[in-house]
């Protein structure tokens, strides 16, 4: 079984794309996954310590390409989204020069990206959005999106700015959030639209109870790996959108 | 016939000019280019010219059953090969 | 077919690279000293198959969006030669001063003020102008760079005419009839140059006056 090296390139005081990733990719049939982080100080999601943390990016590269990865995630999202959009293809593609020039191979994704490139191919028109920024950041979330060709129906920002807080949001509190949105015609729910808040344990159990495909940054963002690296997308437990390919079960006569 | 080709820029017509007070040179045109032609060898002055050295150096275009003898601080000379 | 065969799609320099084993010297003479400004940089290890130190590659914009870039490998050793050149290439006492400047980077400004600009700014600096010299049809600066690379800016003393483009074509093709007749030299050039005048000049100004018929006819060309 193929064997795949992933970077993840996260905020300091993020704890959920370390858990979520492995849990979700950890069920690949085909392939097995390591996962390895290099990290980038920030505590408050506030845009001057948003914008400290992007200068720590080729840092965090360099420490990344000594382990020689198949693929690296940039993993904060709203850190690329503040700067508006065609943020996440510059830095993306910053990324690939920084790893290019030194002779990797590894693909460079973004959670920011992930999350286009994810409701794109589902051909999504109609979202609805949870978040757990301030307003004004959650604001600029919806802006971002909505200049991918993304109608954003309805939106949820939590206010929670610590983001050690953000790690630690009850399940409860973002499904109560999802309740109270306005789905009609809403194509996709994006129930969390950040890699920080953890979410992965509701998408199953979101998709069966609002009807519609639900998407977190964090299944966008193994969404993303997968296809590039050119694996199916078989895994278990991050709804719909990760089940794509995998065998349909024979139902027992 | 000695033949001589330069190019018809700004930086070449006095030697064109110079080539052709001798009343034995011929000078035609032919597309772009003066044609200098003679029975005889052709000699052009460089200080009659006027030229700076780097556009001396460079005037020549084509040698036509012509070998250059002489081509100098002082002058170019062609003679029929 | 695709419609871009006969197209020449190329737009100029994207960057031309060059190595340094002196980052802060580099930037003095073309940052501060010349005024370029920096445009881009990556930090970058040798993740590839050879070694290779931590290295850092840095851009400077030399207008049209045209740009030098220099690399700089931390703790590499620069090559112990001595003899003429630059650090990426020295040759010995034997080798003539023409053959080492001629490879070299020449950027280009509008005029003679802004090349005396230039020149102004580096006479002012520890890397002043070494030669002012008028060419054929261009005037130019030289220096070299803290890292031995000689550096040209040039200016053109006129328009460049087509018959020059006729000119260099007929040259090189010239130049491509005779280059592997073993002992060829200028004489052989000049006299092959002339036969292919011969055939083409008189067409090529045929076609230059249609050219310009078309240009000058009111209603502009006629399209069946």
């Amino acid at each position: 079984m193929p064997h795949y090296r992933t970077g993840l390139i996260v905020p300091s005081s993020n704890v959920t794309v370390e858990t979520e990733m492995p849990a979700l990719l950890g069920t690949h049939p085909d392939a097995t996954f390591s996962f390895h982080a290099s990290r980038m100080r920030m505590k408050q999601v506030s845009p001057a310590q948003l914008a400290a943390m992007n200068a720590q990016r080729e840092r965090c590269v360099l420490e990344l390409g000594d382990a020689s990865p198949d693929v690296i995630l940039y993993g904060c999202l709203v850190a690329l989204m503040v700067a508006g959009p065609g943020e996440h293809e510059r830095v993306e593609s910053l990324v690939a020069e920084q790893l290019a020039t030194g002779g990797s191979d590894a693909k460079i994704r973004s959670s920011a990206g992930a999350l286009v490139e994810t409701l794109h191919d589902l051909g999504a028109r109609r979202i609805a959005v949870v978040t757990p920024y301030m307003k004004p950041l959650a604001q600029q979330v919806v802006d971002y999106l909505e200049a991918y060709d993304l109608d954003v129906a309805d939106w949820r920002a939590l206010e929670v700015e610590d983001n050690t807080a953000v790690g630690c949001i009850p399940g409860d509190d973002v499904m109560a959030a999802a309740r109270s949105l306005d789905l009609t015609d809403v194509d996709v729910l994006v129930l969390s639209a950040c890699v920080q808040m953890p979410s992965l344990p509701l998408v199953e159990e979101a998709e069966r109870e609002l009807g519609v495909p639900v998407i977190t940054a964090a299944t966008a963002g193994a969404y993303s790996i997968l296809r590039a690296l050119g694996l199916p997308l078989a895994l278990t437990g991050g709804g719909s959108l990760l089940r794509q390919d995998a065998p349909v079960p024979v139902p027992s006569i | 016939m000695t033949r001589l080709f330069i190019l018809d820029v700004p930086e070449n017509t006095t030697v064109a000019d110079v080539a052709s007070q001798d009343p034995a040179v011929d000078v035609q045109r032919l597309g772009p280019y003066f044609v200098v032609s003679s029975a005889h060898d052709i000699v052009i002055d460089r200080r009659a010219t006027g030229c700076r050295h780097a556009v001396w150096y460079s005037c020549v275009a084509g040698l036509g059953d012509s070998r250059i003898t002489q081509w100098d601080k002082d002058a170019l000379r062609v003679e029929r090969r | 077919m695709s419609t871009l065969h006969d197209d020449h799609l190329v737009r100029g320099v994207d960057h031309a690279a060059f190595p340094t084993f002196d980052p802060a010297g580099t930037v003095r003479f073309y940052r501060d000293t010349l005024g370029f400004p920096v445009v881009h940089s990556i930090c970058a290890a040798g993740w590839g198959p050879e070694d290779h130190p931590d290295f850092i590659h840095f851009f400077f914009d030399i207008g049209n969006d045209d740009r030098i870039a220099f690399f700089y490998y931390f703790g590499l050793e620069q090559p112990e030669s001595l003899g003429k050149g630059d650090v990426y290439a020295r040759f010995g006492p034997e080798t003539p001063e023409f053959f080492v400047r001629s490879r070299h980077l020449a950027i280009h400004v509008d005029s003679e003020e802004h090349l005396l600009e230039y020149r102004r700014r580096l006479d002012g600096s520890t890397w002043p102008v070494e030669m002012q010299i008028q060419h054929e049809t261009i005037e130019s600066i030289y220096t070299h760079d803290p890292n031995g690379y000689m550096v040209e800016i040039t200016r053109a003393l006129r328009p460049v005419t087509p018959q020059e483009d006729l000119d260099a074509n007929l040259t090189i093709d010239a130049l491509m009839d005779i280059a592997d007749t073993p002992g060829a030299g200028m004489a052989e050039l000049l006299t092959r140059k002339a036969e292919l005048i011969v055939e083409r000049a008189q067409a090529w100004e045929d076609d230059q006056a249609d050219r310009r018929e078309v240009r000058a006819s009111p209603e502009g060309p006629v399209h069946a």
